[in-house]
């Protein structure tokens, strides 16, 4: 019986090493095969190590088309997004959680019904509402919207933070005389360094890959960030893989070096995220 | 002390960057999908009221089907690699014996941070009939079996849900893996103890335990699969002719694509609401379970 029990033991790891080669290995073969030529790629050598390196995909991936341009906008719109997101929703979540006021309570059920609101549903009075606020085609468009749909869950994170705060430290900041908005920045901001960093990772992972919105809402070619600025490389790109290859390794490497530093405050949002949501 | 946290100016400023913005631009919408689907509008002129006639004209729409269908197809691709496959992975993952633990889920989870359009460009290289790596692994193991992944009407949609369900499993994953460690390990002890088999302990132990991660996994795969879109944007155009719709497909076509602004709304309605009974749905049945457990 035993003896029955350890084979499928080693199989079961087995498995989830083939599982890991799934999981990677399409990856690896985009990043073999961006430093080949057509020939290679299609028939001397598709699956392995390219045989000469040719770095020259890379250099015209990012001389020949717009990649550093929609690089630059991916970069500028999430660290702007981030930003509000994280500054606006500490300040209503503070206000929610801490502040006293009649009716607070109603406000933050008011804020968790967006959570649960599929974008594809509000997009059309959204793409309507940028066009009636004339900031179409400009980083507004979408850095405005990132920001509010970033705003629920973000709020909801710090105000479960913010209830485990003991209100002594408000009462000491009172007796030393030091304003509210004082207190704020340079008592709660700081506690809140943990919750803000998790937060900071997961809105600028999500607004750099964004796809819906950006692709319905910027149709000018400078503005375009890069989930969209790729589609357009297809075409462009279609009979040489090895560019193409270059392109998306160049799009990838800014997300997965991210990831890879910070692997544990990702995991632990998504744990945040469980809770919150569940 | 009351005065400080009481402070009027102070709730406020706080408030009003946040509540404005959000009402503005997250709730003020969602009305206006409800108002207008009761409208025919192009966006543009003014917009004349029609009652119900554009949920009338939805329900004999062919494309329904077809988008319905597709949504379903694609959520239970979802469910049964994400969970099912993720839940086995979380399962023998979860046993401290194996080796490289961390290196196995750091992998598993990569494809999830990279962009959506990266993903699908490289599952289109990857489908190519004649120089993609799917087509050439059957080759390098002596098959002639080659298939135009993207381009056969009955199963191109299982071929782009794929694609999301390969992306995002590292999502599922991790979820699953937390909720197996959050039991407590002395549950499935006292399972073998009492001479259940590993996965027997996991069966009646450990799976019904992760309930919750479980429920929040199903709303998560269900509504996502529905909501499909951007995978069959880009890799078929929602083609071959138009097999490949969905219902988000449908809202953007008929908004953005014939300006029938107030149909598209309905459409989104029904987005909703289907969204909305698929999470009761899943609530009740996890509940009921739980009640059975009892």
């Amino acid at each position: 019986m035993t003896a029955i029990r350890k084979i499928p033991r080693a199989l079961m790891q087995a498995f989830l090493w083939f599982y890991f080669l799934i999981s990677l290995y399409p990856l690896i073969w985009m990043v073999f095969y961006s430093l080949k030529n057509n020939d290679e790629i299609f028939v001397t050598n598709p699956f392995g190590f390219p045989n000469n390196l040719r770095f020259e995909n890379y250099v015209n991936a990012w001389n020949q088309f717009n990649l550093p341009r929609y690089m630059g906008n991916s970069l500028f719109i999430s660290t702007i997004t981030t930003a509000g997101v994280v500054i606006f929703a500490l300040m209503f979540a503070y206000a929610i959680a801490r502040l006293r006021w009649k009716f607070r309570e109603t406000v933050r059920i008011y804020m968790i019904v967006g959570m649960f609101i599929p974008l594809q549903v509000i997009i059309i009075p959204l793409a309507i509402l940028v066009k009636d606020l004339h900031l179409t085609n400009t980083y507004g468009a979408l850095i405005i919207p990132y920001v509010a749909f970033g705003l629920p869950f973000a709020s909801i994170v710090f105000y479960g933070f913010l209830r485990g705060i003991p209100y002594e430290l408000e009462e000491s900041a009172c007796m030393d005389g030091a304003s509210i908005y004082r207190m704020f920045f340079r008592i709660i901001f700081p506690i809140l360094t943990p919750a803000v960093a998790t937060i900071m990772i997961l809105q600028f992972l999500g607004t750099w890959n964004e796809f819906l919105l950006a692709y319905i809402l910027i149709s000018d070619e400078a503005l375009r960030t890069l989930p969209i600025g790729l589609i357009y490389f297809q075409g462009q790109y279609a009979t040489d893989w090895g560019g193409m290859g270059a392109v998306m390794t160049i799009a990838s490497l800014p997300m997965v070096i991210l990831y890879l530093f910070f692997t544990e405050q990702v995991e632990r949002a998504l744990t945040v995220s469980s809770s919150v949501k569940g | 002390m009351k005065q400080y946290l009481g402070n009027k100016n102070a709730i406020v400023l706080f408030l009003a960057p946040a509540l404005l913005l959000y009402s503005v631009i997250v709730f003020y919408p969602i009305i206006q999908t409800f108002y207008r689907s009761f409208f025919e509008w192009d966006g543009l002129s003014e917009a004349s009221f029609v009652g119900l006639d554009n949920f009338v004209k939805l329900w004999g729409d062919p494309l329904l089907s077809t988008s319905l269908k597709n949504g379903f197809l694609f959520a239970l691709v979802l469910v049964v690699f994400q969970i099912g496959l993720g839940t086995f992975l979380a399962l023998i993952c979860a046993d401290v014996t194996v080796k490289g633990r961390k290196l196995l889920r750091t992998a598993y989870f990569i494809p999830v941070v990279l962009s959506v359009t990266v993903v699908c460009q490289l599952w289109l290289a990857m489908y190519d009939p004649d120089n993609g790596l799917i087509n050439k692994i059957f080759h390098a193991f002596g098959l002639s079996y080659s298939q135009n992944w993207l381009n056969l009407p009955e199963s191109s949609i299982f071929a782009i849900a794929f694609v999301n369900a390969w992306q995002y499993m590292g999502f599922q994953f991790a979820l699953l893996y937390a909720g197996v460690k959050s039991i407590p390990e002395h549950y499935q002890e006292a399972a073998l103890i009492d001479g259940a088999g590993k996965w027997r302990a996991h069966w009646y132990i450990t799976l019904p335990l992760m309930r919750e991660t479980f429920k929040f996994c199903f709303v998560i795969c269900i509504t996502a699969g529905i909501g499909a879109f951007v995978q069959m944007l880009i890799m078929t155009n929602g083609g071959p002719g138009t097999t490949n719709y969905t219902i988000t497909f449908m809202i953007i076509r008929n908004a953005f694509g014939a300006n029938q602004y107030g149909y598209a709304c309905a459409i989104s309605v029904l987005l909703v609401l289907i969204s909305l009974i698929v999470t009761i749905i899943i609530n009740k049945v996890f509940d009921e379970r739980r009640e059975e457990a009892r």
